[in-house]
């Protein structure tokens, strides 16, 4: 008698295995990119060491990696909460710029600077993403409307209302900066290089919520809302209260982003800021599992993947092949990733005991 | 650049200040200021040279023609063998990890072939042993970064008089990126050119918030189309609206290479760009240690002018715009006021002709272009 295998899909996956899988899909990613490297005539190992060494080698690569980290753990952040509480927020790409803008108009127009302004600017960034998210929040707990679709497509109203405010009213009239407001009064402070204290924000809000969520009652109603809303309306939570929460905490998360680059990094308002930071969110919280500590990791290792991306280009990759690396890794670490939830099992014949 | 006059930086700023005349020097250098240290000489073989562009180079446009710049660098150095390359950098922070990055690789000279403002600007501070160019930028004031840019309102000024010409309706059409200040000279100096023929001529402009869109250059050029333009202009990095005008029997003019062949019958002319002297004039002055942070406008006729006129422009009307141009190389300026904005205030007075900064920095509409200032 032949035994059987099964595939069998396991609830949870044993974090040994799902961390193994990551690295064997990382590793299989850049066996591949280095195979092509080589077909392209250069050398793989060179390039590989050159990214490391230009990454982690000198303080400039680091202070690199500090900086692209923030806006990604933020928006990773935003996705994350969002799917605790069973909501996809597509939209962390125009609560960014939804937050940028807010902080900007204080930034521009509150005369003064100084620590208040910061202040001011720092709430109008939460506000002004929270805002943002504010429809599809309402119109997913009381319309029951999907918010996957809503919060996409107010990405791109967001992303033209600042290309329009920095390209027209609010443009810099002195000549010296194309299709960009004039600079913010006020800036987040820098510790260390060109890394400013966005960076022990964001960590401090990750670590923040993941506790909350993990060990209040709050995040443990949270939780069951997501994972199971009729047991959770059951069990006498009240539902919607803690969706239209969860998902305008998740909208000012982002918009947090937003103004943490327009007032650490980029200083003035401007279209593209966001370098399609609320997409990248999303995958930083897909590699993350939906966890808000996770979010830092794979936050960190998305800066990296992106800053690899510009060490390779100034050795002469075009932008293509680097896209095309970035995301065959993304890819191959998502399909190892639910790949880590099966199991293959040897069935033992019927009546072979 | 023959006659180079230097300059000290606070010589500069009392110069321009107190004159109101054109700085412009007959090799296009406005000022070239030196740093109190100039930059040591480097090894042809040590050097790094890095080039950071806004699009492919591939693109036939702007980014090809810089690249062909990088490539007469490399014959007029063959020594010169780590020239850094990248393509397709965003307008954002990652400019500047870009550019950190080629300083990171021991650059000792970087060209900024897009004007990327701050982003290259924060590298340029902490980067003060390299040597930083940045094309059509605006100098804040930093000790090892100087600018350079084409004046390129006088060819246009050139195809506004052909379109004055070769447009019976009058209404010319404006494909435009954004509202800064190039596109501002540029539009009204092709409603300028084009109103010393038909003094009823205007321009209506559609902006689509990129240089390299080709889709959204299409539909902004079907839309003016059908809004009565008969001829179409636009500083874009690509043919896509050429190919409307072909299609609809109008007629187009073109910004950085001859792509005629994208729509012989509709092609009146282009902006020609040309970099490739001043690249290897300016790494030449790196490596030997003359360099210093300059400003330069490339003339016309050398580094910015019109194509060979199309083949279904009639003779005298490429005759009656090269006589134009013909004046304003001998000296003359068409850039004299009385110059009124959209809204009838006089910008410019009387008989005060504009400076090269004034056009250069040129930031309202003049009376008769429509759709930039909102």
């Amino acid at each position: 008698m032949f035994s059987s295998f099964r595939i069998q899909r396991l609830p949870s996956s044993h974090p040994g295995i799902a961390l193994a899988a990551r690295l064997a899909a990382i590793v299989i990613a850049l066996v591949v990119a280095g195979v092509g490297i080589a077909l392209a005539g250069m050398n793989p190992f060179d390039l590989g060491a050159r990214v490391i060494t230009a990454s982690f080698g000198s303080s400039f690569g680091m202070e690199d990696l500090g900086v692209l980290v923030i806006p990604l753990i933020l928006t990773g952040l935003a996705v994350a909460v969002g799917q605790q509480v069973g909501a996809w927020n597509i939209g962390a790409e125009g609560q960014f710029y939804a937050g940028a803008f807010a902080a900007s108009a204080v930034g521009l127009f509150v005369p003064g600077e100084g620590p208040l302004i910061l202040i001011l600017m720092f709430v109008a960034g939460l506000v002004g993403g929270a805002a943002w998210i504010l429809i599809p929040t309402l119109a997913r707990a009381y319309a029951n409307v999907n918010e996957l679709i809503t919060t996409l497509l107010l990405n791109f109203v967001a992303t033209l209302l600042v290309y329009y405010v920095a390209t027209g009213p609010w443009r810099d009239r002195s000549g010296m900066a194309n299709s960009a407001t004039p600079p913010l009064s006020t800036s987040v402070p820098e510790f260390w290089g060109i890394v400013h204290w966005g960076f022990p924000i964001a960590i401090g809000l990750a670590i923040l919520v993941g506790a909350a969520l993990a060990f209040s009652r709050w995040g443990y109603e949270v939780r069951l809302v997501g994972s199971n809303p009729s047991a959770a309306k059951y069990a006498g939570i009240p539902v919607r209260k803690h969706l239209i929460m969860v998902m305008l905490l998740s909208g000012a998360i982002a918009g947090l982003a937003g103004m943490l680059e327009i007032a650490g990094t980029v200083h003035r308002l401007q279209g593209g800021i966001s370098n399609n930071f609320g997409y990248l969110g999303i995958m930083v919280a897909v590699l993350a599992r939906g966890s808000p500590i996770g979010v830092i990791f794979s936050g960190a290792f998305m800066a990296l993947i992106l800053n690899s991306g510009i060490v390779l280009q100034t050795q002469g990759l075009t932008t293509s092949v680097v896209l095309a690396i970035t995301g065959f890794i993304l890819f191959l670490t998502a399909i190892g990733d639910e790949l880590s939830y099966y199991r293959i099992t040897r069935e033992k014949p019927e009546g072979a005991a | 650049m023959t006659s180079i006059r230097n300059l000290s930086r606070r010589g500069f700023l009392n110069m321009s200040a107190a004159a109101g005349s054109s700085l412009l020097l007959p090799s296009g250098m406005l000022t070239s200021a030196f740093a109190a240290d100039p930059l040591p000489a480097i090894a042809e073989e040590d050097a790094v040279i890095g080039f950071g562009h806004v699009g492919p180079i591939t693109d036939e446009g702007w980014t090809w023609s810089h690249h062909q710049g990088l490539l007469a660098v490399k014959e007029a150095y063959p020594n010169l063998k780590n020239i850094l390359e990248v393509e397709n950098v965003p307008y954002s922070a990652d400019a500047t990890r870009t550019y950190r990055q080629f300083v990171s690789e021991g650059a000792n000279m970087i060209f900024d072939t897009s004007s990327t403002g701050d982003f290259l600007h924060q590298v340029v501070k902490r980067a003060p042993e390299v040597a930083f160019m940045e094309c059509n930028g605006h100098n804040p004031d930093l000790p090892n970064l100087g600018w350079y840019y084409l004046a390129h309102w006088y060819p246009t000024y050139v195809l506004g008089v052909a379109a004055g010409h070769l447009s019976k309706t009058g209404k010319l059409g404006y494909v435009a990126s954004f509202p800064v200040a190039s596109v501002y000279a540029s539009t009204n100096a092709f409603l300028m050119g084009a109103r010393t023929v038909n003094p009823d001529a205007t321009v209506q402009t559609i902006v689509i918030n990129s240089w390299f869109d080709p889709q959204a250059a299409t539909q902004a050029g079907t839309a003016l189309i059908d809004n009565g333009c008969d001829f179409l202009f636009g500083i874009m990095d690509e043919a896509g609206y050429l190919q409307v005008a072909e299609s609809r029997g109008v007629w187009a003019a073109m910004w950085n290479t001859d792509i005629r062949r994208y729509g012989p019958n509709a092609y009146v002319s282009s902006i020609i760009v040309d970099f490739k002297d001043f690249y290897v004039d300016q790494v030449g002055k790196r490596l030997a240690g003359t360099w210093a942070p300059n400003q330069t406008l490339l003339p016309m006729g050398g580094g910015v002018d019109r194509d060979v006129w199309g083949q279904n422009v009639p003779e005298e009307v490429g005759k009656a715009a090269d006589e134009v141009r013909e004046k304003i190389i001998g000296g003359w300026s068409p850039f004299v006021g009385e110059l009124k904005d959209k809204d009838g205030n006089v910008r410019v007075e009387a008989d005060q002709k504009m400076t090269e900064m004034e056009l250069y920095n040129w930031d309202w509409s003049v009376e008769g272009v429509s759709g930039l200032e909102g």
